[in-house]
């Protein structure tokens, strides 16, 4: 029988007692930190229910041991975030009606009942004991339950998690047309198990910590040892416990605490609902950041050209690939500087537009009120605002939004003469443009346009130049856990290159990207180049095996 | 240590290149013209070749003094004070060439786009954007200065080949007309571009490493050398010995370029981009001019610095000639004088000399 | 650091709209301009005319209001005198309610009494204010530049953009500003400008505008109309800014044989066998090298002409199968156009006097050291100097069919 123990932790008030419990509400919470369980059930029944005082999803069902009447048990869990048929089925059918007598007639007494609960009566995967009141609330709260016996301090939990969960669907942010169609759900454990998946080596380690004041929220640091710089786990890990903060609901917390300048529209933490994208990116020798309650999963450290990149990037073949991302960073540039190079041009180079093009250009503007930079202007913004209707609005008048932009904006402005033909094709693909890569890798492009329009609205193309120096400058000195941002294009690591703007063929990227991955850098064999079997018509075998290989 | 980013040998030969080239390309090949008439071209490489001797004396300074810049290292050879003193008239020198450079480019502006736009406010929006990249170290110029490199050598490129069809190289000939006399005077004025090489010695010290500070210079002069060789060769098989009366010879060149149909007269874009190659060398000599200033009043940091400097940039750049043609002709004619047998030449000859035999004198002890 | 790069931001930000007029030119406040004529005017005086394109007439996209309404002017043709050409234009400024915009102008023309008096006074606006092109066409009109300008074309849009559309295709000696430039520059080179003049092309079908030649203009308005149309008629030749006569349309060809100016164009040949009957040969290429000679006293040149072409048409039955007769074809065909050339030489030499070949370059960079004693009298020089032209011909195709289909047994 466990003793009697009221053991206080150093910090704890000198003399508290059981009794004392109910006093001042301020000090009960550090109090309860310190206890321990009773092997009284009455009492510690009596201490979780003021805990969860007006918790009406917590569920106390006290019922009786099969065999032995007079031992008590007690199960608790929240209501929704247990599996109940498995413990109605698993562990108190068990437990009241089943359990099998001892085969060597030990009489089960108060004393040994937890030992045969667990041993025998339990049909749980999953158990653990505790003697840490504190613990067990944590457990229940987590959607475990756990099990009281009486005459005994200690709380057995079930892991018995089970609630309503969305199902793996296809990833809503990143779609591919080849390539794994799953994507994170909300579930921590459920987004490390598709990367496990994907990843079966005891080296892909995933840390765990809880961050949040109130909200208590669960966070895995995965990494895979022995390719990642342990240096910049120790970085990740420091950052996230320096993190105080009542509560974490996305991994947009966490990426704004520990993101490097803080201020810059440029996003330097990369995130992803794709496991595929994460285990490329462990691949590498980057670590992936989980937050439990969110599909995406922040990767560090990000660089620009990752911005272009896409996982069916590498399951498609390299030259269309390659043509793909060339055609990604003109739509990047087309998105950010169309409309200013469009005013710039009609505004202040008009030389620079062939004859025949200029007086078409001149003949529908001769109608329009207003400079071209205003009236591009008004598009731009007309337009944003039809996008974000577009992302906010019910899905059922979706439609209905659709056609008044079309028609209003676009047929009814040219014809009322308030903006030209050419620059309702200049914004609309900006707007296009801007969509091809993908959603957050895009905003900064969305939101520089503006700034670069009134510079090239006020000095033309040298406005403009001068707009993009800056940008450039500023993404020059930016650093993403100690890379610069830039990378590889600024500073140039040539080695690097066959992964940005292009994708080399798989079998000549025998390194990993120089920056993250230096510890370990070769990732395949080289000289895999496929070729074709040599000397067929003498060595058969070794045609097969050519064939084999190809 | 005011400075801690590192560049590597790339790098640095993209800041000379542009450090040296980014004016010459608007109005050197007129100057050489002028004087050397359709062997213009010969006054360009004649000046490669002498320039050659002041990259190797700046090189050598900076050798026998590591890790030193060219204002510390003027301590330790002439002593505390005159060291000071000369170290004040270097950076005085920077700030009068600096302050020309804005005003060139302003004034390019000014002339030939942005009609009627204070040139007041075209100076300060590019030493406003200097002034940005310095605070953000030499680590971040030498790198966005290499992205930019590219495009502004490759609208370099490209303007030679749109324009190989209004090209007749017989009006490079005859050869040799000119005689060898005006072929000198003609290699002096890129000669003291070249000299410009100088400010080198401010930044030898932050190489990954010093020791490549030779090839660094030598494949500087080969990039330049093909530059100046092309620009003149290309300006005169355009418009022939006539190059020598216009201010912006290389930007006439562009303007006879027609992508027809498409772009008429793409000049507004390499322009553009040339302009960001004068924006970076302005940026690196404003660095230069700070750096400089901080070691000489041997302060912690040289950030406090660029504002005041900046200010007094773009007070000189308005004020530093009364107009383009007085400009031009300051370029073309004193400059020479004024840059090269003194703080690109004059001075850094006496100071390796003295070193020279300084280092002598401690050896033999 | 943040605070001051936001101060900094902020200070610009401010700035901006300040400079929001500065050198911003609004579409909708040029007048453009797509070609320009100069003609002398009395006291000295310049008069600009300005062809300027309406852009509300040009119409946009599918508004279909210009096919349905009545054709109307594309261009404003608005003439003022000045000084100096930009005194004429901010004139012209209080006429035209836009700003006049030069980056689009295509055509220079010059009047042939400005011609006549010297162009050096008139063209320098066009080389000197950054607006303007160094690829303008140059022209010279026979009468007044105002006159030529105040017309259309019935295939493009304005009279300008069909005049340059003409003269880039080959028709004619081109020459932009910055060869005239360089021509009037060189001492060895005296320049050349193409001839436009008005002449009567065709009746315009259906309902038209009112045509070009002016006295068809005073006829009652129905009945047909002749139109005319800015036509290449020839070449101006000058002595340095003068114009001294004119080239007609084959002389001038047998002047671009000479200028190594050749790219494309057509040789007509007699018949060998019938008299009266012609062959014509389309030229593929045609290049021309000229060698000068000096022996301290007699300036000769050797000129070697080679050509490619393609027999494209023959009257006569001659079968061009038989060797001999090809042979004596291409003879044949080296004969006219040394011909044409000696004429055009003799020409230029006898009547005019001045060298508009640029021979004088090709002397001054064999002989560079003897040039600077020649060069001020090099016309004089040329006009006796002899020329010994050789000509290389080859017909190197024959179109579809060797001997002609319906060719006798």
């Amino acid at each position: 029988m466990a003793f009697f123990s009221r053991r206080r932790k150093k910090t704890g008030p000198a003399d508290a007692k059981p009794n004392t419990r109910d006093s001042g509400q301020g000090s009960k919470k550090q109090i309860a930190q310190s206890l321990l369980l009773s092997p009284d059930l009455d009492e510690n029944l009596r201490f979780l229910k003021q805990s969860f005082a007006d918790c009406s999803d917590v569920v106390f069902r006290e019922f009786l041991f099969a065999q032995r009447e007079q031992i008590k048990l007690a199960l608790v869990y929240v209501d929704g975030l247990t599996n109940k048929s498995q413990l109605s089925d698993q562990v108190m059918r068990a437990l009241s009606l089943e359990i099998p007598a001892a085969t060597d007639n030990t009489v089960i007494t108060k004393a040994n009942a937890l030992h045969y609960v667990k041993m025998r009566g339990l049909c749980i995967h999953q158990v653990k004991e505790t003697e840490n009141l504190q613990e067990a609330v944590e457990a229940i709260l987590s959607g475990d339950s756990i099990l009281l016996v009486d005459g005994h301090a200690t709380a057995v939990i079930n892991g018995s998690r089970g609630w309503e969960a969305r199902s793996i669907e296809e990833s809503q942010t990143q779609g591919v047309v080849r390539g794994p169609r799953e994507s994170f759900v909300e579930t921590l454990r459920t987004n490390t198990s598709l990367v496990r998946r994907k990843i079966k080596n005891k080296d892909l380690k995933i840390e765990s910590l809880t961050l949040g004041e109130v909200t208590r929220t669960d966070i895995a640091v995965a990494y895979i040892k022995g390719i990642v710089n342990e240096d910049l786990v120790t970085e990740v890990k420091q950052r996230l416990t320096r993190i105080k903060i009542d509560g974490i609901l996305e991994s947009g917390y966490i990426e704004e605490l520990i993101r490097d300048n803080p201020l810059s529209m440029f996003p330097t933490v990369g995130h992803t609902d794709r496991p595929d994208r994460v285990a490329a990116n462990l691949l590498e020798g980057r670590v992936a950041i989980f937050v439990d309650g969110t599909p995406m999963v922040l990767t560090v450290p990000h660089f620009f050209v990752e911005a272009i990149q896409t996982p069916e990037d590498y399951y498609e073949q390299a030259l269309f690939t390659s043509f793909v991302r060339l055609l990604r960073i003109g739509s990047l540039l087309i998105a950010l500087t169309l409309p200013s190079l469009y005013v710039a041009i009609i505004s202040f180079h008009q030389e620079m537009l062939p004859t025949p093009l200029l007086l078409s250009i001149a003949a529908q503007r001769e109608a329009v009120p207003f400079p071209v930079f205003v009236e591009a202007l008004l598009m731009e913004i007309a337009f944003e605002i039809i996008r974000e209707a577009g992302i906010r609005l019910p899905r059922q008048v979706g439609q209905a939004i659709s056609i008044v932009a079309a028609l209003i904006v676009g047929q009814a402005a040219v014809q009322a003469g308030l903006v030209a033909g050419a620059t309702i094709i200049v914004v609309a693909l900006t707007a296009m443009a801007s969509f091809v890569v993908y959603y957050s890798g895009s905003l900064a492009f969305r939101l520089l346009r503006f700034p670069l329009m009134f510079l090239a609205a006020s000095f033309g193309l040298f406005g403009l130049i001068a707009g993009l120096i800056v940008i450039v400058v500023h993404m020059t000195s930016l650093r993403s856990f100690g890379v610069p941002y830039l990378a590889p294009i600024g500073p140039l690591v040539p080695g690097d290159l066959k992964d940005s703007i292009v994708r080399a063929p798989w079998w000549a990227m025998i390194k990993r990207p120089h920056l993250v991955g230096q510890n370990n850098p070769v990732r395949e064999a080289s000289g895999m180049r496929p070729k074709p079997p040599q000397t067929t018509a003498q060595k058969g075998g070794d045609a097969d095996a050519g064939r084999r290989q190809n | 240590m005011l400075e801690g980013g590192k560049i590597d040998t790339w790098q640095a030969v993209f800041l000379n290149v542009i450090m040296v080239s980014a004016t010459a390309l608007l109005g050197a090949p007129a100057i050489m013209v002028a004087q050397a008439g359709q062997d213009g071209w010969l006054s360009a490489l004649l000046a490669t070749m002498l320039g050659l001797p002041i990259a190797w004396i700046t090189v050598k300074l900076s050798s026998l003094y590591p890790g030193q810049t060219l204002i510390q290292y003027l301590d330790d050879i002439l002593g505390r004070w005159p060291g000071k003193a000369l170290g004040l008239l270097y950076l005085l020198y920077f700030t009068h060439i600096t302050s020309i450079m804005v005003r060139e480019y302003g004034s390019f502006l000014v002339d030939v786009f942005l009609i009627g736009t204070p040139i007041t406010v075209v100076n300060a929006m590019g030493l406003i954007i200097s002034a940005y990249i310095i605070k953000l170290g030499l680590e971040v110029l030498a790198r966005s200065n290499q992205l930019f490199f590219p495009w502004v050598i490759g609208s370099l490129v490209l303007t030679f080949l749109l324009v190989i069809p209004e090209m007749d190289l017989a009006r490079v000939q005859p050869v040799l007309e000119a005689g060898g006399l005006q072929i000198f005077k003609g290699s002096l004025a890129p000669l003291a571009w070249y000299g410009e090489i100088i400010a080198f010695a401010m930044v030898i010290p932050f190489l990954a490493k010093p020791g490549e500070a030779g090839k660094i210079v030598i494949l500087t002069f080969i990039i330049l050398g093909l530059i100046f060789f092309l620009l003149v060769v290309v300006g005169l098989a355009v418009f022939g010995p006539g190059l020598a009366n216009m201010n912006y010879p290389i930007l006439n060149v562009t303007r006879v370029i027609s992508l027809s149909r498409v772009i008429e007269r793409p000049e507004p874009l390499i322009m553009t981009v040339w302009v960001t190659g004068g924006l970076f060398k302005v940026t690196f000599f404003y660095y230069i001019i700070v750096l400089g200033s901080a070691q000489l009043l041997q302060l912690k940091s040289y950030r406090p610095l660029v504002l005041p400097v900046g200010a007094i940039l773009a007070a000189l750049s308005l004020n530093v000639s009364a107009s383009t043609l007085q400009m031009f002709s300051f370029l073309a004619h004193y400059w020479p004088f004024y840059a090269l047998f003194t703080f690109e030449f004059g001075f850094p000859v006496a100071l390796l000399g003295i070193a020279l035999i300084k280092n002598r004198g401690n050896k033999s002890k | 650091m943040i605070k001051k790069t936001l101060c900094l931001l902020l200070i610009l930000c401010l700035l901006l709209p300040l400079g929001g007029c500065w050198s911003r030119q609004e579409l909708g406040d040029l007048a453009i301009v797509l070609a320009a004529g100069l003609d002398s005017a009395p006291d000295g005086k310049i008069m600009l005319t300005v062809q300027l394109a309406r852009p509300s007439a040009f119409g946009g996209g599918d508004n279909g209001q210009r096919a349905a309404g009545p054709q109307q002017n594309n261009v404003w043709v608005v003439s003022q005198t000045g000084d100096t050409v930009y005194d004429a234009q901010r004139y012209l400024e209080a006429k035209v309610s836009r700003e006049l915009y030069w980056g689009h102008t295509m055509l220079l023309v010059l009047g042939e009494q400005i011609a006549r008096e010297g162009i050096r006074k008139a063209f320098n606006f066009f080389s000197r204010a950054p607006d303007t092109r160094e690829t303008i066409w140059v022209l010279v009109s026979r009468g007044a530049a105002s006159e030529v300008l105040n017309s259309h074309s019935q295939l493009e849009n304005t009279s300008a953009q069909g005049v340059g559309a003409m003269v880039r295709s080959g028709v004619g000696v081109p020459v932009m500003m910055k060869d005239l430039s360089m021509m009037l520059a060189s001492k060895g080179t005296n320049p050349v400008l193409p001839r436009i003049e008005l002449t009567a092309s065709g009746t315009p079908q259906g309902p038209g505008m009112k045509e070009n030649i002016p006295q068809a203009q005073t006829e009652p308005s129905h009945g047909t109309h002749t139109h005319a149309e800015l036509t290449i008629t020839g070449t101006g030749v000058f002595n340095d800014d003068r114009l001294v006569g004119w080239l007609g349309m084959m002389e001038s060809r047998g002047m671009l044989w000479l200028r190594d100016e050749i790219e494309k164009g057509e040789i007509t040949i007699p018949s060998l066998t019938e008299p009266g009957k012609h062959l014509s040969i389309r030229i593929d290429r045609g290049t021309t090298e000229v060698e000068p000679y000096y022996d301290g006293q007699n300036i000769w040149f050797d000129v070697k002409m080679r050509m490619d072409g393609e027999l494209w048409e023959q009257q006569s039955m001659e079968k061009i199968t038989e060797p001999q007769i090809f042979a004596a074809l291409e003879k044949s065909l080296a004969l006219r156009i040394e011909e044409k050339s000696r004429a055009v030489l003799e020409k230029t030499q006898q009547v005019f006097g001045v060298d508009i070949f640029g021979f004088g370059d090709a002397w001054h960079r064999k002989y560079p050291n003897e040039w600077p004693a020649l060069k001020d009298r090099w016309d004089e020089e040329f006009k006796t100097a002899d020329v010994h032209i050789t000509v290389e011909a080859k017909i190197r195709r024959t179109g579809l069919t060797t001997n002609r289909i319906s060719q006798e047994e």
